[in-house]
């Protein structure tokens, strides 16, 4: 929320907007469209497809313009007004152009006493571009999140609707922006629990080979 | 037969109704906002929440555990219950605001809610006086509001399309109106976007709101948030008389009420009838109403001087008498009721002439078999039904330049617009016209021209194209008509407690014209036809019994919501 509380106005999209996407390059494959068709069929209605329809979009396209959520509507057999709903219901659907490197810096209320505004800030202040805005690279995009559910490893972050970076602290930050201009994106991590410290070397998932410890939680500048 | 309690009152039910339904129909006014009869129930608002109890059953023998007294012991859901979205059951046990403090206290509490982003701007909101949340609060809300923030701002005033505007602060997220789009109207042209604090319906980019049935949510949104482009800052509710009526538009009939203010029409909405239009008005049904207050005459004329009744009816009678009754051509009218068109074709009868004509008013392919119709005229099957038939044009055309006409007489219609002649084909012709604007092309070929109430003035039927008979009720009043003592005019506050200094009494919005039935008897007894009757009612009381295609047919029969006309009148 943030400066939303201070000034809480919601803009309206452009109701006509001219495309983002020229029209020669508006169209599946046919594996996409095969694709979607068995999403499609493994639902009661066709509605139930329009996220796994819309995620493939947003892979392709990179972001989700209008002429691309209808395009993903017409594709699955649901109107088009419907499938803008749920486009701009969530967060992690890009409806304008992103960054190459999307990081969403929760501030919600773990992360914010645990620091998640001096992360936020420490970003913006590194990249020289306020949350909401795009470095003129084009390599990152900065927003603020709520809570993503990983307050346990707060301050935090996400990248790209992907991997999780726990434990935030700035020279963590220095060495993942650093990687990150390398297209290097960090592995899934998962962080163990103090109690399973001493079983399966601390890992409880088979699937994950990258693991970061628990450590006792940060407190946010503003507060000590 | 099943049966629930609702508040220590046990009321016995048939089927499966929806809980808020029933307690609705069986006089429990629960508050509720995103419910609606026609609609699937989101239980999204919660405004309808009410204890639910269902009788405790023991498991061993089936059978209801009973307390010392007896009774069964009422096992209540944990948690407060949406009753929109529930079931009714035999044995279930209902507790609302009437009985119980819990419920009471969600009511307010969940208005306190609603209110948290509404903006208070009921003093130049349209929506102020009959609008279900400010009902609903004054009844059951809080005192104040706890909030200190400040409230989200978001789009207001964007017109979503060319007839309906939003203010997205103060909807209410009920979906309603998305829901109308998907469900009823099916042209999905809207969508609620984003979501929490930060959602309000909007048509999807590229997108406007234009489809032909936009206007109903309007009628359905419970707040403010969506008003009539055509009608908002005209009048406030309660300066406006609304009178239950039928609209003219096209041959639909859909019920509508006529809302009128310094006796001018301001606005049309529709009335629920499940046999017509159920719930719902075409758009084309509320915006064409400046027919009835613009380009109206003055009085009646005699070739264009103006002149008293009498002296028009004179004239009238005196164009009819001494032709040869065939080479008079009478035209009735599918505009017109079924009175007025009965008492020309009597009329026509009486001088020899043969039974009058009416011209079609059709739009091919306009019409949806919903509810707009080909045909835009409201009466066309009254007309049928009184063996008049459909008027072939080019066969008017021939025979009025054949000179074969010596006497036009055309009761509410306009020959020179519908291409029968041109005013100046008609220069050796004398035409009565009754007429309803100053605009009618025929007028300056009318040798007496005479005034007609139109539909919003008048009592009368019309017959719509499923056979449905329905009565016409007089919405704003004429001049010599006194809006207090005509019982059907429906009243609004200032007609109930108003004075003659009220703006109300302004004499000059009434129209100096003459319903069908006062004017044609005043030709008529010109020519020795004395048609006494005391009103329209009569007429149809006269029509039931001497034409089978309207026996059975009364004016009570009809009531406010009409009868179905078979072949052989009224069915069963
Ligand atoms: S605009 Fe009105 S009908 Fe539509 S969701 Fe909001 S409150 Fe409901
Ligand atoms: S508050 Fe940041 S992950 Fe929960
Ligand atoms: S009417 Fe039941 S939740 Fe809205």
């Amino acid at each position: 929320m943030g400066d939303f509380i201070k000034h809480p106005v919601v803009d309206m999209p452009e109701r006509m907007p001219a495309p983002a996407i020229e029209a020669d390059k508006l169209v599946f494959t046919d594996d996409e469209k095969k694709q979607m068709k068995t999403w499609v069929s493994r639902y009661p209605t066709a509605d139930g497809a329009i996220m796994r329809g819309l995620w493939l979009a947003q892979e392709k396209f990179g972001f989700l313009p209008p002429e691309v959520i209808q395009l993903v509507a017409n594709e699955i057999g649901i109107p088009y007004a419907n499938a803008y709903g749920v486009a701009t219901f969530y967060t992690q659907y890009f409806k304008e152009k992103k960054g190459k490197h999307v990081l969403d810096i929760c501030t919600c209320f773990s992360c914010q006493l645990c620091g998640g505004y001096d992360m936020l800030h420490y970003i913006e202040e590194k990249l020289g571009v306020h949350k909401g805005e795009t470095t003129k690279d084009g390599l990152f995009t900065i927003q603020e999140a709520e809570c993503l559910g990983a307050c346990g490893s707060a301050p935090m972050l996400q990248i790209t609707n992907g991997p999780f970076v726990h434990n935030l602290n700035k020279e963590k930050v220095d060495a993942l922006l650093d990687a990150l201009k390398e297209d290097k994106i960090p592995a899934f991590t998962s962080v163990t629990l103090p109690q399973d410290e001493d079983e399966m070397g601390g890992n409880r998932r088979s699937d994950v080979s990258s693991i970061e410890s628990y450590s006792v939680r940060p407190v946010s500048e503003t507060l000590s | 037969m099943p049966k629930i309690t609702l508040d220590n009152d046990t009321f016995e039910f048939e089927g499966r109704p929806k809980l808020l339904q029933f307690c609705l129909e069986s006089g429990v006014d629960l508050p509720h906002f995103c419910y609606h009869p026609s609609m699937s129930a989101p239980a999204n608002c919660r405004q309808c929440l009410v204890e639910v109890g269902m009788p405790q059953i023991n498991r061993e023998t089936g059978q209801p555990n009973l307390d010392e007294s007896g009774q069964p012991i009422i096992q209540y859901m944990p948690k407060l219950q949406t009753s929109c979205s529930m079931d009714v059951a035999d044995g279930m046990v209902v507790k609302s605001h009437r009985s119980s403090e819990l419920v009471k206290r969600a009511q307010k509490d969940n208005l306190e809610f609603l209110l948290i982003n509404h903006p208070l701007d009921c003093p130049i909101c349209d929506q102020a006086g009959h609008c279900p949340l400010q009902n609903q609060t004054y009844k059951h809300g809080p005192e104040g509001s706890r909030f200190e923030f400040r409230k989200v701002g978001k789009p207001k005033h964007i017109d979503l399309g060319p007839n309906v505007v939003l203010d997205g602060e103060r909807c209410i997220n009920c979906t309603r109106c998305i829901r109308f789009t998907r469900e009823i109207s099916k042209s999905n042209q809207l969508t609620i976007i984003e979501r929490g604090v930060k959602n309000y319906p909007m048509t999807p980019p590229g997108v406007e709101f234009d489809e032909p049935y936009s206007m109903n949510v309007i009628d359905i949104c419970p707040v403010g948030a969506l008003t009539s482009k055509d009608a908002r800052f005209r009048a406030r509710i309660w300066e406006m008389s609304k009178t239950a009526s039928i609209s003219t538009v096209n041959a639909k009939g859909s019920n509508c009420y006529y809302w009128v203010k310094d006796n001018k029409i301001v606005q049309i909405t529709p009335r629920t009838n499940m046999d017509v239009n159920e719930y719902w008005l075409a758009d084309e049904d509320r915006l064409d109403y400046h027919k009835f207050n613009d380009n109206r005459p003055t009085g009646p004329s005699i070739s264009g001087a103006q002149v008293s009744w009498e002296a028009a009816y004179k004239a009238a009678s005196d164009c009819l008498s001494g032709v040869d009754g065939s080479r008079i051509l009478f035209l009735g009218s599918a505009t017109a009721t079924v009175e007025d068109n009965y008492l020309l074709t009597k009329l026509a009868a009486k001088v020899g002439a043969s039974t009058p004509m009416y011209l079609a008013h059709r739009k091919e392919g306009h019409g949806d078999n919903w509810l707009r119709t080909d045909d835009r005229t409201p009466n066309a099957q009254g007309c049928e039904r009184l063996g008049m038939k459909v008027a072939d044009v080019a066969a008017l055309k021939a025979r009025i330049s054949n000179g074969e006409v010596d006497v036009l007489h055309v009761l509410e219609d306009d020959v020179v617009a519908s291409g029968v002649c041109t005013a100046a084909e008609l220069a050796g012709v004398k035409v009565v016209l009754h007429y309803y604007n100053t605009t009618n092309e025929t007028l300056s070929a009318a040798d007496v021209a005479i005034p007609a109430a139109m539909a919003v003035e008048t009592v009368g039927t019309v017959v719509n194209e499923q056979g449905h008979a329905q009565r016409l009720r007089p919405a704003k009043a004429i001049a010599d008509v006194n809006r207090t003592l005509s019982m059907e005019i429906g009243k609004c506050r200032a007609d109930r407690h108003g004075t003659p200094f009220d703006k109300w009494y302004e004499e000059a919005n009434l129209i100096n014209c003459q319903p069908g039935w006062v004017s044609l008897p005043g030709i008529a007894s010109g020519l020795g036809l004395e048609l006494n009757y005391k009103g329209p009612r009569q007429i149809i009381e006269e029509l039931s019994s001497s034409n089978d295609a309207f026996a059975g047919l009364s004016y009570e029969g009809m009531g406010e919501l009409g009868v179905r006309l078979s072949e052989q009148g009224v069915t069963a």
